[in-house]
């Protein structure tokens, strides 16, 4: 038997999926539910955060771990304490989202789908239109939107949260 | 401020403090339409006599594909051998459309006023509000007003001493842009990879965990209090076109105008006012390009073409395309139209769900020679391939119709602005096209 601690909810996910089992008629329902959980409680989808949805919701591993690589915003691997996601789609672009880009990968170095030595800031290419055209361009950092942005503003955002940390 | 031509309907507390509270929405009329239905004229509004209503004002699916809301809602079977469910379309990813985040963080009672209307058109007790991931906020404003619905209860069990059910609850989805696709999003919605499904059946016979099921847009759901409250004859002479696409339409307008926003106008405006008029115009010394008139999968326009187009269903099928989701992007002459149209492939090379051949692999060859393209790496005859992609992709090859918007985004763009794309092959660097 091996002695490393497995993933297990957080008090408050555990709470919280509680309370989302009496929402739902089906319990399959529960899957997506139960993985933004485990995201919100580490960050990403541990592989043993997989077998452990599946017995919590009663569907098989195989199911949960199919849902994890299809749908984007689920990481199965750690990723940077603030997610920049830029959009590339075609509003933002037409808006001038192209020195967004250029203004991250010569802020921090990194290049889209990497992240910074220090785990700090992870550079994601949003292929789906984050749905704020009116106000492009636009980048979301982790649940937040930022709006109506310049390279002179986000530069200013991401030396902001350099010194949150 | 309301601007130019616009016709706050749905959009009435927009811009209000706390528009997404109870009290602001209550206080501009909110939830009457369900105290008419179960207190003031509870013996009048059958579930027969909700539909109708809905019928007569024409009101259409604002999600993108416009099917009749009334006619959605009485193909679900009469009776009550299975519990029929109530689903709202929140999964708003279309590019170039952000209508319904505005509604769900600023306005989030209306849609729910109307998936309860819904609820009793068809004797459901449950809805489920299916939002995209990345709306968050979006999802604790919908979440604090469900709350706030049930503690004055018009949510939950005995409904204003109705004794009418219906609960609602949020599902949150995980970035899939297939997912607004409605049989992809009842596969998300019961924990699944968001493949959609063979139809027939038909969601209103066969939905949600198998059970008669209605999906309408956030925008849909918003429409039906103010049709109960103030007529579907009302609501369908608000329109300005043809009779047969009634009331108001929210315009998400993004690019090269003045003033991008979300704008509440008749339907069967001139695109054109909407342009010049409601959105302030292009910006100084620019000049139209092009209009993609309702999200990134519908046709795109010329600018003599949007000259004399109408912002209406019938109107935009005049010209070939589609009012869709009502996305609007406006290009001007600055564009690079080739670099555009990449931005386009790119997005939905990366969002086949894969599940069918054509769809998974036409939309990334569409991609890759749109690349070659633009790194001046491609043969004339490359467009030719480009364009014969599209025999091959939509025309029912595949399940949804996800390949045919592929289709519908990319080649109108390819055979109306043609010289610019073969403008690329000859150049060995990139310069902004138009001028």
């Amino acid at each position: 038997m091996s002695t490393e601690k497995t993933y297990q909810f957080s008090p408050h996910a555990e709470a919280r999926f509680k309370e989302l089992e009496t929402k739902f008629p089906q319990r399959s329902s529960l899957v997506i539910w139960a993985l933004h959980l485990v995201q919100e409680d580490v960050g990403y989808i541990p592989r043993d955060a997989v077998d452990y949805v599946a017995q919590r919701v009663g569907v098989a591993p195989s199911w949960v771990a199919g849902v994890v690589s299809f749908y984007s915003m689920f990481h199965e691997e750690p990723i940077g304490k603030y997610n920049l996601n830029i959009c590339y789609n075609a509003s933002c672009y037409l808006m001038g989202s192209d020195k967004l880009e250029e203004c991250v990968t010569r802020k921090l170095g990194i290049k889209p789908g990497e992240t910074t030595p220090d785990g700090l800031f992870t550079y994601t290419r949003q292929a789906e239109c984050l749905a704020a055209c009116g106000k492009a361009p636009a980048i979301q950092v982790n649940e937040e939107y930022y709006e109506d942005l310049t390279p002179e503003k986000l530069e200013a955002l991401i030396d902001e949260l350099k010194k949150k940390g | 401020m309301a601007a130019p031509h616009e016709v706050r309907v749905i959009l009435q507390d927009f811009g209000k403090p706390d528009s997404h509270t109870i009290g602001v929405y209550e206080a501009g009329g909110g939830y009457k339409a369900l105290k008419k239905i179960l207190v003031e004229e509870k013996d009048k509004w059958t579930p027969d006599a909700i539909i109708e209503e809905v019928k007569k004002s024409n009101l259409r699916g604002r999600g993108g594909a416009g099917f009749p809301t009334g006619l959605k809602w009485s193909f679900l079977p009469k009776g009550n051998d299975k519990p029929k469910y109530v689903v709202c379309n929140a999964d708003e990813s279309e590019p170039g459309t952000f209508k319904d985040r505005y509604l769900l963080e600023e306005l989030p009672h209306g849609m729910i006023e109307g998936m309860i209307i819904a609820g009793l058109a068809l004797n459901s007790n449950h809805g489920f509000i299916y939002l995209r991931g990345e709306f968050y906020l979006g999802w604790q404003r919908v979440e604090a007003a469900i709350k706030e619905a049930y503690a004055k209860g018009y949510l939950g069990e005995n409904i204003l001493g109705s004794g009418k059910t219906f609960h609602l609850a949020t599902f949150r989805g995980a970035g899939a842009y297939i997912c607004g696709e409605e049989t992809a999003l009842l596969e998300s919605l019961e924990g699944k990879r968001g493949h959609p499904r063979l139809k027939p059946p038909f969601p209103a016979v066969k939905g949600l965990y198998g059970c008669p099921t209605t999906v309408n847009n956030v925008e849909t759901f918003a429409a039906v209090p103010h049709i109960i409250l103030k007529g579907g004859d009302w609501y369908a002479k608000l329109g300005v076109g043809d009779p047969k696409s009634g009331g108001t339409k929210l315009f998400s307008v993004s690019g090269h105008v003045k003033n991008p926003g979300v704008y509440e106008v008749p339907l069967g405006l001139p695109l054109k006012k909407l342009i010049y008029e409601t959105c302030g115009g292009l910006r100084e010394g620019r000049k139209l390009k092009a209009v993609v008139p309702g999200g990134s999968s519908t046709p795109i326009l010329t600018a003599d073409e949007a000259e004399n187009a109408t912002l209406d269903y019938e109107g935009m099928a005049k010209l070939g395309t589609m009012l869709g989701s009502g996305g609007l992007i406006v290009l001007d002459d600055s564009t690079d139209i080739v670099e555009f149209t990449y931005r386009i492939a790119y997005f939905y090379a990366h969002e086949s769900c894969g599940q069918c051949t054509p769809c998974r692999e036409g939309s990334r060859w569409v991609q890759d020679v749109l690349a070659r393209v633009r790194a001046h790496d491609a043969q004339s005859e490359d467009v030719d391939t480009l364009l014969s992609f599209t025999e091959n992709m939509g025309n029912g090859t595949t399940i949804c119709p996800f390949a045919d918007a592929v289709v519908m985004g990319v080649t109108p763009i390819v055979k109306k602005f043609r010289p610019e794309f073969e403008a690329y092959l000859q150049r060995t660097e990139a310069v902004p096209s138009g001028t």
